[in-house]
């Protein structure tokens, strides 16, 4: 039916009326069956994005579609986990997955949910209130999967988990995205946990999408440079040693710059190259945190956002 | 809009899915009352506590009255028609003030005042701690709208109030009016007017809907608990003190002496006519002595007669449908606030 699992135009969220913004002008279009990591630093963003996503929040301004539809519209199809994990403490695990089924009538999947629940040795007689955190998360992720989500939204889906638990529920998502084609959306500020899983990528900052694309496309939009400062500065006689001095700024232009710093004799730059880059420059690609870290760090580097939403339209 | 289309849905285990593609076809109204059932199902699994706990008092207090009614009477009704029979005053005094009437005065305020635990319940349990936990999230993330998760959570507990509330004024009418002579005070007291009649319900459905809004509002437990109990609260001390009016009072005058409105009336108001006119502050002995010393007192105050006013006991049930009535519209004010609430705060579907 449609090719987008969910697109962004103009999308912001204020809370209250004198509040800020939580979440101001953001666009973007992520096509289905992707996994999509949503990064970004504490407070930027994130969870009222998926939120939002999730028709918990209604937008104060611009719109998002969820899976062709509108989030309220879609809700049967989407799966949320919220970041703390939320489930009611008076219930035993076995009665959570029996609300799961209760509430999700024509969709629910005891036998996906009671496999996810029993990998983790849980006894289904045990009260919510007893378990611990990252059993809590496993129960939830149960009851986000059970309902057969075509749309799976998890806000930081991995924090409380062990190493071993972690691993094998990755295996779990990743195995059920490959089987159904589920789009799988988590935010994340452990950039090195998505890094493996995820093929798309939404950073947020500030409340504004930085960058969103394919992993491997933004990884070869960017460049990174180093170069030794003299031969850059021009033939000014012997180029000052000390390093970032104003004095002898290497010219990076026509290239947009995220990020650049001099270290020693030597200049080290994230660019987005506009054209070929120069040839006595040694450029490689960068790692994915390299990238998302030079973003975040510089709060003022121009966002690259090449997804139009107009195009889910068609 | 809520039910799946099958079409767009992942292929799920084979069997599983088959079988619900065959039931969807049957069309979207049995999906519906599912969702209904399962939605119902839930809220009575979270709350199960608190409908045992409503189950066992309103089991409880209805088995006292029945035993206040059959056995304790019995012994208190003699020593009663002896103290009458012996021309005694004041016969309820040593027979009802610690006895029978003690008693179901103590359950009438019980039952005439549930719905401050009803708005305790609705502001804290029912709503607050699943905003503040995040658990009504939850609950919109599974294939149920917020809306949906409103109703279900305002109609379930309505109906296991509304059957239990019901069932503890009609015992109470019953045991209250059988032995009216043996209670203290009449039909217009705290503990007998709301106890016997329709208000005592509309009090408790309007304590749920407004403990549902103030936890709308507040989103936390404690604020919400302690915000709808005090807001009832007052509802119900306003709408006390308007109770009078809510129905046209009989006026009685005499030009002789002070009026008395007859037995078991609820007097609002006694004084004296001066030149006619209704003057409350004025006691009717305001003059005594001999009767010419008082008639020429009276003339001297301009006073040409008496009146009592007051609402005769036939009036109880067109006092208690206007009050009935005011109630439920408060009622069904905070509910459609709580409606509009909810659908402000979370994504709703577009009309298109």
């Amino acid at each position: 039916m449609t090719d987008t699992a969910m697109a962004a135009t103009a999308l912001g969220k204020r809370f209250g009326r004198r509040g800020g913004w939580a979440l101001r002008d953001c666009a973007f279009r992520l096509p289905a069956g992707r996994v999509c990591a949503v990064v970004g630093p504490n407070g930027a963003g994130k969870s009222t994005l998926l939120a939002l996503a999730a028709g918990l929040l209604a937008p104060t301004e611009g719109g998002v579609t969820v899976l062709g539809t509108d989030p309220a519209s879609a809700r049967a199809r989407v799966g949320y986990v919220a970041q703390d994990k939320p489930l009611y403490p008076q219930l035993t695990v076995a009665e959570t997955l029996r609300v799961g089924a209760d509430l999700n009538p024509d969709r629910w999947d005891a036998e996906t949910a009671g496999r996810i629940v029993s990998a983790g040795e849980l006894d289904p007689k045990k009260k919510i209130r007893s378990l611990s955190g990252g059993q809590r998360t496993r129960v939830a992720l149960a009851l986000a999967l059970g309902k057969r989500p075509e749309l799976l939204l998890l806000d930081e889906p991995m924090a409380d988990l062990d190493p071993l638990a972690r691993h094998e529920l990755m295996g779990t998502l990743m195995a059920r995205a490959a089987q159904y084609g589920t789009t799988i959306v988590m935010s994340s500020h452990v950039v090195a946990e998505l890094e493996d899983s995820c093929d798309h990528l939404l950073l947020v900052g500030g409340g504004r999408i930085r960058l969103a694309g394919e992993i491997d496309d933004l990884l070869g939009a960017h460049a990174r440079v180093s170069t030794a400062v003299s031969t850059t500065a021009g033939a000014a006689g012997p180029a000052p040693a000390t390093g970032g001095a104003p004095g002898g700024p290497p010219d990076l232009a026509p290239h947009t710059v995220v990020e650049s710093r001099v270290t020693g004799r030597q200049l080290t730059a994230l660019v987005r190259p506009a054209g070929p880059l120069a040839e006595d420059w040694r450029a490689s690609t960068p790692s994915l945190e390299e990238l998302v870290l030079a973003y975040l760090r510089n709060p003022q580097a121009a966002p690259l956002t090449p997804a139009e939403p107009e195009e889910a339209a068609v | 809009m809520t039910p799946a289309a099958p079409a767009d849905a992942p292929a799920g285990p084979a069997g599983r899915r088959d079988d619900d593609t065959t039931e969807d076809g049957t069309g979207t109204g049995r999906a519906d009352g599912r969702t209904a059932w399962g939605t119902a199902r839930t809220v009575l699994r979270l709350h199960r506590t608190a409908l045992l706990v409503w189950t066992a008092a309103v089991l409880f207090l209805n088995g006292w009255l029945v035993r206040l009614d059959k056995t304790a009477t019995q012994g208190e009704f003699a020593e009663w028609e002896a103290c009458e029979r012996a021309g005694q005053d004041l016969c309820d005094m040593p027979v009802g003030w610690v006895g029978h009437s003690e008693w179901l005065a103590c359950i009438g305020l019980l039952i005439s005042f549930c719905f401050l635990a009803v708005a305790a319940f609705a502001g804290g349990t029912l709503i607050g701690r699943e905003l503040e936990n995040g658990t009504a999230r939850l609950a919109w993330a599974q294939g149920i709208t917020p809306a949906r998760w409103l109703t279900a959570k305002l109609a379930v507990p309505a109906l296991a109030l509304t059957a239990g509330t019901t069932a503890l004024l009609l015992v109470y009418r019953r045991v209250w009016g059988a032995h009216q002579n043996l209670t203290y005070s009449g039909w217009t007291g705290d503990d007998a007017y709301l106890s016997r009649g329709p208000a005592g319900l509309a009090y408790v459905l309007c304590a749920l809907a407004v403990g549902v809004l103030t936890a709308l509002l507040l989103r936390r437990a404690l604020p919400a608990l302690a915000v709808s109990v005090a807001a009832t609260g007052l509802l119900a001390f306003v709408v006390a003190r308007c109770r009078g009016s809510f129905w046209p009072t009989v006026t009685r005058t005499s030009a002789e002496a002070g009026v008395d409105p007859p037995a078991n009336a609820w007097e609002l108001e006694n004084g004296v006519l001066v030149h006619g006119r209704r003057t409350p502050d004025l006691s009717p002995w305001t003059c005594d002595g001999t009767a010419a010393e008082a008639r020429r007192c009276l003339d001297d105050l301009g006073i040409t007669g008496f009146y009592t006013t007051y609402h005769p006991e036939s009036h109880y049930w067109p006092l208690q449908l206007v009050e009935t009535g005011v109630v439920l519209s408060v009622a069904a004010l905070a509910t459609a606030a709580a409606f509009l609430l909810l659908r402000h705060r979370t994504a709703t579907a577009s009309t298109a």
